[in-house]
This record gives structure tokens, sequence and C-alpha cells, in this order.
């Protein structure tokens, strides 16, 4: 066996797992190394008692069918990894103050029931619909390479004049009703971003995303994700080793050289990171050769938001307890402005996703059960100040609040019916992802470090030769799908350098 | 068109703006250095360190086979204090006995809130062919360094999810979780209340009699009865613990049965259990520990019983060959054979020594089957409760 690599990726999360299975399948030697025993990072799951638990996804965007992959599923069909997802039915429930909304995916059906629920918006939720199809097409043109910017006045003359705006100000232009500005908003939670500052571009390609194309969520949870990648690499030739630490990256005169693991080095001149680039460049790397501009872009950088979930494995169906819908959005206040800066307080934060995973997996507990389970995205410093002693009762104190609004914004009752519970709080996700305040997502969309911002700088970026970054930190922003998408790039990108010589 | 003319007088720069105003805002940051350390991972660190290292300070003798060990924090090795826990919790103690490195756990005796002061206690009795429990009896002393995990397992009282009562069925050294509950009970770290069916042989081999005896006295949340199988005394309950010792002691309503015992004791009051016509949740047991006899299974592969398999394992870019007895699991069959291979619970359970089975089949009891959907799937093993039943290759990441 040998020291020496055409691909050495960090970290086996979303990201690096693609990056490897994408170097693999192209037949370069391949070795991805993740210092957590599973793949996946915070796609996994885990057992208590009789029930597997989805410790992360809610809905994967951008997979589609066997038959009729989107960009996701492609990705895994050109590597090899072959999965089982199921389709999420709805778009969403959604609870604002005395509001109870429930929404279909398909754009026509969604429209109308929009209409329905806000009379007179039609033609402002048409016209949020028209504006992200632009979107969706300038982002195609801008990730396929070189841009001119004359043709893109001539083919994308909106998105040229709100590409940078905030979803609040398109709102305001399109005349949006208030009650539907806050439906449409719904999945400003998944990001930890309010109306004021999302950015339209990243807003709409998303909402989008979920409401033409729908949702899906793999068969035996994330884990069944990520083992499908860590398979194909193997499958390819690749080499995974879990419970393995990178301890260094090793960079010579701006060049990356290799990796050392448990004090042995590692050759390779290409390196794939899917570590957050405020440990990479904290602890990662030898002082003289971090670049200032990356200290600078790190310094200038809010992290991501952590999270805050409860699982719950109950002892009755769905229907016996009367639960209809996958994913159910309640805002304990109606202000969603409000409800972001109460992220950074675990007691005030009352916005809630809750989901039922039988709804869109009747198979996935055993029968006469189901699994709910309950999230609040925090962030993470918010537990900075807790103690370990005061840590488990903290967790549960706020499980129960979480639980008990749920209770009553929906009238089902779910508390005596809790046969396994497990909390996860911002230093759950610290101790399995080593991120910075178990953040879960890279850093925060700022208006100046926004999608298009990120993309179209990505290249430009680049301190050290050989050395690339994929995962929530890079271009695509937070999620699984565009985690996915960020490996995929890197590790076509990859396979481009060595092509070319670079 | 439903896009409004209003669209274009929005910014006309809104698209260029874009990458200047990002290089203005970097071009405005530090070239500081990043943090080292952040408080919430410093958090995750303190809950659950890597490892501690801890010396004996005092040890107990309870008659001639179980003792107590008190734990302290090893400054010189850099442990400052010990990590909290919930009661019921155990640690794994890393061993080196001969030739073999291992792993074994043991539930921490003691409350939670003696950890917060500098100490665990463990409570190791003699057990038939024990190969850990003899060498820390006949080896440990006072003085003796020995690292051990972070704290870990589910066997705790859940608020959100148990009765108010735990009901506690115990038999011979599985009465260290309760002891441990107890007394975060008596020291207002658990509001619940304990009324603990402890069985012993006589009354002279009751472990820790004088310890819950004083916990009662402390706290009304704690009712102790003794349960002698061999003696009838005055003040304690004769014979096993049936359901109708467990109804004559449960309260109103709701309440918990937690059982921490021998396989032979789970096996009896599971089926005394099974009488009271309760929810599953409302029974919950401590771990199985390492299983053994898996030959005696219903479907045991038969054919593999009494052979020896070669177990190739392969760690990172190293690989050892070892024997693989049928009868004992692989993650055994590693530390015979010196190699340190990741695990802490024995059981099945939590996970850690989560491995890829490249190649070879193994046998699995139904009963501590700790797998995920998708390790069926994708080839992925726990070796602490996996049985050879061909020559193997395992991907391990070994220490």
């Amino acid at each position: 066996m040998n020291n020496m690599y055409d691909v050495i990726v960090i970290g086996a999360g979303n990201g690096g797992l693609v990056a490897a299975s994408v170097t693999a399948k192209q037949g370069l030697s391949t070795l991805l190394v993740e210092r957590h025993n599973l793949p996946g990072g915070c796609a996994t799951s885990f057992r208590r008692g009789r029930f597997e638990f989805e410790p992360s996804l809610h809905e994967l965007a951008g997979f589609g069918t066997k038959e009729k992959p989107q960009e996701v599923g492609k990705t895994f069909q050109s590597v090899g990894a072959d999965v089982n997802m199921l389709q999420t039915p709805d778009a969403f429930r959604v609870l604002i103050g005395d509001g109870d909304y429930r929404l279909p995916t398909g754009r026509e059906d969604f429209i109308s029931k929009m209409e329905e629920y806000v009379p007179g918006c039609r033609q402002s939720v048409e016209g949020f619909f028209a504006l992200a199809d632009e979107i969706a097409q300038a982002i195609g043109y801008l990730s396929a390479g070189s841009i001119d910017i004359k043709e893109m006045q001539e083919k994308f003359p909106h998105f040229m004049n709100i590409a940078n705006e905030p979803l609040q100000k398109i709102y305001e232009v399109l005349e949006m009703p208030k009650k539907a500005q806050d439906i449409m908003s719904t999945y400003w939670s998944y990001m930890a971003m309010p109306p004021s500052f999302f950015d339209f571009t990243m807003y709409s390609f998303m909402l989008e995303r979920y409401i033409d194309y729908g949702a899906s969520v793999p068969k035996d949870r994330s884990h069944e994700l990520s083992c499908s990648l860590a398979d194909t690499i193997r499958k390819n030739g690749g080499d995974v080793w879990f419970g393995t630490e990178v301890t260094k990256i090793l960079v010579e005169n701006g060049q990356a050289k290799g990796v050392v693991i448990n004090g042995k080095e590692y050759h390779s001149q290409h390196i794939i990171c899917n570590v957050n680039p405020h440990i990479v460049f904290s602890r990662m790397m030898d002082e003289a050769e971090i670049p200032a501009q990356e200290l600078k872009r790190a310094n200038a950088r809010t992290l991501g938001v952590s999270a805050f979930t409860v699982y719950l494995g109950l002892n009755k169906t769905a229907e016996e307890l009367g639960i209809e819908d996958y994913s159910t959005f309640i805002n304990g206040t109606s202000d969603i402005e409000q409800g972001f800066l109460h992220m950074d307080s675990i007691d005030k934060n009352d916005y809630q996703i809750t989901n039922c995973l039988n709804i869109a997996n009747p198979g996935c507990s055993p029968e006469g059960t189901c699994i709910v389970w309950l999230t609040q995205l925090i962030r993470g410093d918010a537990w900075a100040e807790i103690t370990p002693q005061e840590y488990k009762k903290k967790k549960n104190e706020t499980a129960a609040r979480l639980i008990a609004q749920y209770e009553n914004a929906t009238g089902i009752q779910i508390s005596d019916a809790i046969e396994e519970i497990s909390v996860s709080a911002p230093p759950t996700f610290a101790r399995y992802l080593g991120t910075p305040n178990g953040s879960i997502y890279g850093y925060q969309g700022l208006p100046w470090d926004n999608l298009l911002s990120r993309t179209m700088t990505f290249e430009q970026e680049r301190y050290i030769k050989g050395l690339r970054f994929c995962g929530g930190f890079t271009t695509r922003m937070d999620g699984y799908s565009s985690a996915y998408a960020t490996g995929a790039n890197a590790g076509r990108m990859t396979v481009k350098d060595i092509k070319e010589g670079k | 068109m439903s896009i409004p003319e209003k669209i274009k007088e929005l910014n006309p720069q809104s698209f260029a703006s874009i990458i200047p105003g990002r290089m203005h805002v970097i071009d405005q940051a530090s070239t500081d250095s990043l943090p080292a350390v952040y408080p919430v991972n410093q958090l995750a660190d303190a809950l659950h360190p890597a490892v501690q290292h801890v010396k004996i300070a005092s040890v107990r003798e309870h008659g001639s086979d179980a003792k107590s060990f008190t734990l302290v924090p090893d400054e010189a090795k850099g442990t400052r204090e010990l990590a909290w826990f919930s009661a019921g919790q155990y640690i794994s103690v890393f061993l080196e006995i001969g030739h073999s490195r291992l792993c074994k756990p043991y539930s921490i005796c003691s409350g939670p809130a003696d950890a917060a002061k500098g100490s665990y206690t463990l409570t190791v009795k003699r057990s038939a062919g024990g190969f850990a429990s003899e060498y820390i009896l006949n080896n440990w002393e006072p003085g003796d360094s020995i690292d051990v995990s972070a704290p870990e397992g589910t066997f705790t009282y859940e608020p959100l999810r148990d009765g108010k009562t735990v009901i506690g069925i115990a038999g011979g050294s599985g009465i260290t979780p309760f002891h441990s509950l107890a007394s975060a009970i008596a020291d207002g770290l658990e509001d619940c209340n304990l009324v603990l069916l402890y069985g012993s042989r006589t009354k002279d081999s009751i472990l820790l009699k004088e310890e819950f005896d004083a916990l009662e006295a402390k706290s009304p949340h704690i009712q102790v009865v003794h349960v002698l199988s061999d003696e009838k005394a005055d003040g304690f309950e004769h014979g096993f613990i049936t359901s109708q010792l467990i109804q004559k002691y449960a309260p109103a309503g709701n309440y918990s049965i937690f059982l921490c015992g021998p396989q032979a004791m789970y096996q009896f009051a599971d089926s005394e259990i099974a009488k009271l016509n309760l929810e599953q949740k409302w029974i919950r047991h401590e771990l199985f520990g390492q299983f053994k006899n898996p030959e005696s299974c219903d479907d045991y592969p038969l054919e593999a019983a009494g052979k020896t398999f070669r177990l190739t394992v392969i760690s990172r870019d190293e690989c050892h060959t070892v024997d693989a007895p049928a009868g004992e699991s692989l993650l055994t069959a590693m530390e015979r054979a010196g190699l340190l291979a990741p695990s802490r619970c024995r059981s099945g359970e939590c996970g850690v020594c989560h491995s890829y089975l490249a190649k070879g089949t193994v046998y699995v009891p139904s009963a501590i089957d700790g797998r995920r959907a998708a390790d069926h799937t994708y080839g992925y093993i726990h070796p602490c409760c996996s049985f050879p039943a061909s020559d193997l290759t395992l991907e391990v990441p070994l220490a």
C-alpha cells in the first residue's frame, strides 16, 4: 500500500462524499478521510429502541425520480449510487398567527391555493414565479462559465435589476399582500434568513424547486444516501477511512502537497476539503502558508446557524394521533423578522418545523408507531453559557416547550405517546460534526456573501493551488442538495485540473 | 406577462454591484488569526471528552467478591475534572491484560454530584469467566493510573418519556446504575420516585446494603425492597421478582420499569412483566453486556460452530490477520490479538465499533442487533456483537 494519491478528500460530509465519488469514478486514485466513524456528517441516522431516526434531512430538493432525475439525482446516477427515494406529499403546512395554511406542490395548484387563502394575490404570486424562472435560467448561464454582461442584459433583463435584492423588496414591488408574503416566506426558516436580507435569487431558486418538482426522502434515512456514496468510492477503487483525522494539510509555496494522518504524510497535489475554512485556517495548516486573503474572508463572514432537534418515537400511528402533514411550520410570532432575531436565544426562539416521517415514508417505524421530530434553527452560541450540569435539564426544558407549542398549535397530543426521545442541541452537532459552535451550515448568506456573490468569485478566491473546498461554506449555500452540488463541482474541477496537468 | 414593469426601476446596478461589494467587505476585514476554540465545542468536549485520565484514590472491599474503586482526575496527565453524566450511564475502562488490549463498560455507581466534586465510583463484582472483572479485582490498587471513556449510555431517567415512578429491578452487579439514580434523587438532581426491587441470594450477599439504607433514610422518594432467593428473613421479601411483587409495590397510575442484571434475570423478569400488559414504552433494559454462546440461538448457522476463522483487519494502510473463533465476537478476537479497535458498550447499541465488512459473513443475534437499516444493505457491522461464520475482511480504524 502506498501513500500517494491522485486526490485526497478531507471530510465525508455530503460534499466530500460526492467529490470523492466523482474522482474515483473517473479512475483517479482517491482517498477519503473522515474523523467520525460514519459517513455523511449530518446525513446519517441513529437508533433508539425500535426506532431509527433521521437526524437532519427534512426534504431533499433536486433529486427527481429514477426515470427523470434532476441535478442531485443525476449526480448520484453518474457515480453509480443507487438509493430508494420517496416523494414527500404536499409542500408544507404553515401556522402563522390565527392562520393555518396547507400548500400543495405543483405550481398551478400552489398558486390556486394561494389565491384561495389570500384572494387577490394571484398576480403577485405569478410574478414571483416568473421572476424565479428567469433567475433559474440566469444561474444556469452563470454556472456554465464565461459571463457576457451584454448578453445577460438581453436574456435576463429583470435578473440584472434584482440579482442582489432582498426578498422583501421584491414582495413590495410585486405588491404582494402581507398575508401572502408570510406564506410565501415559509422556507425562510430552512436557511435562517429573514425576508429583509434573504436574497430573492436564492430564495426563489429554492422555493421554485420545491414547488415545481416536490422533494423526496431516502427510505432508510440519510444514512442510506451516505452509505451508497461511500460504496461507490470503494467500488471504483477508492479508499475510505473512517475514524481517522487529518491533522494537517501540507502546503508548500502555495501548492497543496498532501495531508498528515497519525503523524504520517500522505501525498497528493489535489486536496478537496469538506471542512469549514474556520477550522482549516486555524489549526490545519502552517501559519506561514495561510493566505492573508483567506483570513480576511473568514473574518468577514458570519458562521452559519446550528440546530435544536427533538426526536420522538411515538407508540401510536400518525393516523391514531391525527397527524396528516409531513412538514408543519409553526410560527410563535407572525413577525418573521422578530422570529429571526429570536434565533439568538434559547428561550425566545419560537419558530419550529415539525415533521412526521411516516407521512412521507410509511414503513419507517414498526407497526403501530410513528416518528415525529421537531426542529429549530438556532445560533450555536446561544448555548455558549450553558454549563455541563445544566445542559440536559435545559435540553429537556426546551424540548418540552416545543412539544407543548406543537400540541397547542395543532391540537394533536403527542406527549403521552413518547416511547423514545432524543434531543440534539448545538453541542451535539459540535460533537459529531466538529464545526465551530455546532454550525450545521457554513456561513450566513449575508447580502455581500450570498449565492451569487460566492458563485461568481469562487475561482478567483482560490489562493492555494491544488486545494478546493466543497460543502455549505462554498458556493451554493446550505442544505443537502447544495452540498452535493458543490462536491460534484469540486470533483469535476479536480478531474479537469489533473487532465490539464494543473 | 405577470412581471410588473416597476422591477426595471429597482436597481439597475444590482447585478453589477455584487463583486465589488463583496471585495470591499473582504478588504476591510482583519487578517487576525481565527479562533482556535469555540465555547459550544468546549461544552461538547467537557461533556464528551475523548479520554479521561484517572487515578484510583481508594478501594473498598465488599466481602470477597466485589470491590468499589473511587476514581479521581489524574491531573499530571492533563485531566482536571471529570465529565458530568446522567445517573445510569457507564464509562468504558481501557485495559491491557497480558497481550490483550480491551475496553470494558461499567455503570457509574456513584451519583452525578460526586462527579462534580471530582470522583466516580465503580463497583466491580466477580463473575464466572469474567476476564476483565477478574483482572480488575486482582490488580487495581490505590494510586494506579487508568484511562476511561466519557460517560455513555441511555439507561437514564427521561422525564418527558418515563413515569414519575421508576420501578427498578436489579440483580447482582446490576445494582450499580440504581445506586447512581438513587444518589441523584437524594441530591435533588433527578425528579422521580424510585422503588427498587433488588434481588440477592441472602441477606449477607446484598451489595451496597448500607449505602441504600442511608439513601432511603435521606429521601422520601426512594424505597428499596430486598428480595432474597435463598433465605427467609423478617423485613425482606422472599423468592423471585414476580409480577405479583411488582404490582404489590407499584404506584397507582403509570410507572416505568427499569431492569439491570444478568441475562438469566432478564429472561425471568421479562416473562413476569409480560403478565402486566404494559405498553413497551414503560419497560427499559440496561444493555446485555458481552453476548455469550451465540450457538445457543435458534437461527445460529451451526456449520460455523466450533471453528476458528481467519480475520483480516485492514486499518488504513495497515493489515493484520488474526484468529477468530466462532464463539467469540470479532471485537474480542481483535482484542486478544492486541489490536485496540474502537468500542464502548459491547452490546451492539452505541455504534462506536461500526465497521465495514469487506468480505465474509457474520452471525448477529437479533436481540442485540443495533444496526441501522442501510448498514444491512451496505455491509456495515458492529464487531462487538458479530460472530464470524466464515473467513473475513474487516475495515477498522485501530487506535
